[in-house]
């Protein structure tokens, strides 16, 4: 049997929730599941018990799996194949259909994210010809579109904001003016669910399917969202952007606004967003590379604990002196940062702020004080942000409440500036940019001893290995067992740390599809309706992809889709050792705001 | 978000089912006349672009539907709208004589912040039926009831023939405009540190 109709996996729910050796737990749950049940059919018309299971949006139903940069693919599914299995299965083996198994599975453990579409002879599509991912260009593209426009409605994703009177405020594509039938109809939509039901007060539309596409909305308010996609994610990951998107407005505008819609609900909110198309275009391509607007964990630079921790002192300094937060970034990677007593600081906003520096430009030209809101410490009001490039890439961020505070902020970045060149901090940050994070080759282990065999991350601690070897994008291998990419996420830290790319996941479209399938994988963990689960191993023709979750740490992992199962799980746990050992180097520990 | 200011016009066109509300919509917006009655469902929406007093405004027009039946998308529909079109039809009596219902039901569910001085236009459509032989409602009728409700605008128009239909969405823009001027003012508070420390919601709420 050909690979693309060999989708198996089989998902576990591992009672124990003391982290123990991953190992474990899979050999226990190999006893318990020797059945397998396998069914094929030609279309989704069976599919119902997966609806039922996945009430705001099922997973993986009626798609084909793959997908284009931008467009739809010209291609459709003529003909799947649904397989279903509960374990791992060597699909050639002798198969035992078992109905208990089945609803066994269903029940515990979230099966019905283990059903997979394959669309028959679509493999030549995924990693061929259209692979050529264009550049992502800031601001946004294709503003002589409307709805009208054969190209506007072939997008595979498009996001909308909308007020509750049906005008239009931002579009993704297009040109919201030209648009303003469009959002009308959204609105028409939205409020006819609302004002359809008066007997069941406060019912809200969530989710229209409509063929391959989904229709996600979220009323904020008198702030409407509206995701409409074909791009196959789980409805809990269109509705996560659709909160984040509102979450960057209010960082720009604050819940204010809503006043504004009390007084007046004609009121026109675009001139309040005037210039910020690409922060909200800026956002949004991030949802395909930044794991951290899933994750809701942050990311930072490697660096030596030391020097981490004398960026980390300074700032505290600043922070004592009525700074609310200072924070230290580079690109979208935490240097250090500290917070005042009892504030604390929720990732989603570091995302959002980081983003809203990012993408607007004049930020690198010139220092600046501009009122921002953060809208998980306090939506209603502005905060404000002194914001300051020290080369580059790295910025500094010092956030305060009082707005005449400009001055002191000054000099605060001055002090902090001197203290941050004179003990080599920058220079470090610029090198541990070029050096990179983890790379799985590193991974340390006594299976494939490895020459050096690299036993921590800081490649600037061992000269032996080339640092040339970094710099240059493509050349991993990938690591061993088969291992091409890990996240490890700690819980109380609300950090994530993410191996480099390499071979085979090279071009940014292989790295979004990559992400797609962990958002996939974390989704159906955070399953409220079937989790949580503890662990998860998933085969289809792209990957295996195993996920372990344990109050302490998520683990999302994957391998060449050959991967034995048994090396697999043995490669995670020493994933898992090798991130503690190098823990004082990729996270920012103690002194931090995020925790209690 | 556009960078330079435009202003969107929320237009709502009223009046009893027949009346030619699609097709003064479609003349304006199309210059396109059909003889085919098509009932609207619940809504039609369009946009224009117009330009008055060198400024460039989009009207978003919403085309609702005359059958009682779609009277319980009220408030949503008619929410945040910028201006009120009234239609009847010359030929029909009944059609004028609800004209009363149609605004006072617009008036309490979208209630208006300022319902005097809400701007509404009227319009007597299908004056190019029979030569005006069949028509039950004549001009001055509708011009003292104009008149009585706050000096509404009055137009006579024809959507097959396009007469008027122009000038009276020129001066539907007009009123629209108008009534968006007063703005509201966005006025944000800062935080006050002393107070606003939240706690923060630990682990994950996804």
């Amino acid at each position: 049997m050909s690979s693309s109709d060999s989708s198996s996996s089989s998902s576990v729910d591992d009672p124990n929730p003391n982290p123990k050796p991953l190992d474990n737990q899979f050999e226990s749950l190999n006893l318990e599941q020797e059945s397998e049940s396998t069914i094929i059919q030609n279309d989704d018309g069976e599919g119902q018990q997966d609806q039922e299971s996945s009430l705001n949006g099922s997973l993986n139903v009626n798609r084909n799996n793959h997908e284009q940069d931008d467009r739809i693919d010209g291609g459709h599914v003529t003909s799947v194949l649904w397989r279903r299995t509960n374990s791992e299965v060597e699909v050639d083996g002798p198969s035992s259909p078992s109905s208990s198994g089945y609803a066994g599975e269903r029940g515990s453990s979230g099966a019905s994210e283990d059903d997979e579409i394959h669309e028959v002879a679509n493999h030549g599509v995924i990693d061929g010809v259209f692979d050529s991912q264009a550049a992502w260009l800031p601001g946004k593209r294709h503003v002589d579109e409307d709805d009208a426009s054969i190209s506007w409605r072939k997008r595979k994703k498009h996001f909308f904001i909308l007020s509750h009177s049906g005008k239009p405020i931002y579009s993704r594509y297009g040109d919201e003016h030209k648009l303003a039938g469009f959002s009308a109809t959204l609105q028409a939509i939205i409020s006819f669910v609302e004002n359809g039901y008066m007997d069941e007060l406060g019912d809200r539309i969530k989710l229209v399917r409509a063929g391959k596409h989904q229709v996600v909305f979220l009323v904020k308010g008198p702030i409407y969202l509206v995701c409409i996609s074909c791009t196959e994610e789980p409805y809990e990951s269109l509705r996560g952007q659709l909160e984040l998107i509102y979450g960057q407005m209010i960082l720009i505008l604050t819940k204010a606004v809503n006043r504004c819609f009390e007084k007046n609900p004609k009121f026109d909110m675009t001139p309040l967003l005037g210039g910020t198309d690409v922060v909200f275009s800026s956002l949004i391509h991030s949802f395909s590379w930044n794991p951290a607007t899933f994750l809701h964990a942050y990311t930072c630079l490697p660096l030596a604990y030391g020097t981490r921790q004398a960026a980390g002192a300074i700032l505290q300094d600043v922070a004592d002196s009525g700074v609310l937060f200072a924070i230290l970034m580079c690109k979208h990677k935490v240097v250090s940062l500290v917070g005042a007593q009892k504030a604390s600081l929720h990732p989603d906003d570091m995302l959002l702020l980081s983003n809203f520096i990012m993408s607007s430009e004049s930020f690198r030209t010139s220092e600046s004080f501009s009122p921002i809101c953060l809208p998980r410490y306090n939506p209603v009001a502005f905060l404000y942000a002194y914001v300051h490039y020290l080369d580059v890439d790295t910025y500094l961020m010092l956030l305060t409440t009082s707005s005449d505070a400009f001055y002191h902020l000054k000099d605060c970045r001055i002090r902090i500036e001197t203290v941050l060149l004179k003990s080599n901090v920058l220079s470090e940050v610029q090198r541990s940019m070029l050096d990179g994070g983890m790379h799985v080759e590193d991974l340390p282990g006594d299976l494939l001893p490895r020459s050096g065999s690299a036993s921590h991350l800081g490649q600037h601690q061992q000269p032996t290995d080339s640092p040339g070897r970094f710099r240059e994008p493509f050349v991993g291998i990938g690591g061993p067992a088969g291992l091409w990419h890990f996240i490890y996420r700690s819980i109380y830290l609300d950090q994530y740390v993410s191996s480099e790319f390499s071979a085979p996941i090279n071009s940014p479209r292989q790295q979004k599809r990559l992400y797609r399938a962990y958002q996939k994988l974390y989704a159906s963990m955070h399953d409220k309706g079937n989790g949580p689960h503890k662990t998860q191993f998933r085969r289809d023709e792209n990957y295996v992809l195993l996920c372990w979750v344990t109050p302490d740490f998520e683990l999302y992992t994957a391998f060449d889709p050959l991967a034995d199962k048994g090396l697999a799980i043995k490669t995670c746990n020493r994933v898992c050792q090798w991130v503690k050992d190098v823990e004082n180097e990729i996270f920012l520990l103690g002194a931090s705001p995020f925790s209690w | 978000m556009p960078s330079r200011r435009r202003t969107l016009l929320k237009v709502i066109i009223l009046g009893d089912s027949g009346v030619g509300k699609t097709s003064l919509m479609n003349q304006y917006v199309n210059k396109k006349f059909s003889n085919q009655y098509k009932a609207t469902i619940g809504a039609d929406f369009l946009t224009k672009e117009v330009q008055f007093e060198d400024r460039l405004f989009t009207l978003q027009i919403w085309d609702t539907a005359g059958q009682e039946r779609f009277q319980s998308l009220g408030v949503a529909f008619y929410r945040g709208a910028d201006c009120c079109v009234l239609v009847y039809d010359v030929n029909s009596m009944k059609s004028f004589d609800n004209l009363n219902n149609w605004r006072e039901e617009f008036l309490i569910q979208a209630s208006p912040s300022d319902p005097e001085n809400f701007p509404f236009v009227v319009l007597g459509n299908k004056v190019d039926v029979d030569g005006g032989n069949s028509r039950v409602v004549s001009e001055k009728k509708a011009r003292a009831w104009c008149a009585s409700k706050g000096n509404i605008p009055y137009f006579e128009t024809s959507a097959k023939e396009g007469i008027n239909v122009e000038e009276a969405f020129q001066c539907i823009a007009k009123n629209a405009l108008k009534s968006g001027e007063e703005e509201e003012i966005y006025l944000p508070d800062t935080i006050d540190v002393g107070t606003s420390s939240q706690p923060r919601s630990t682990g994950c709420e996804c």
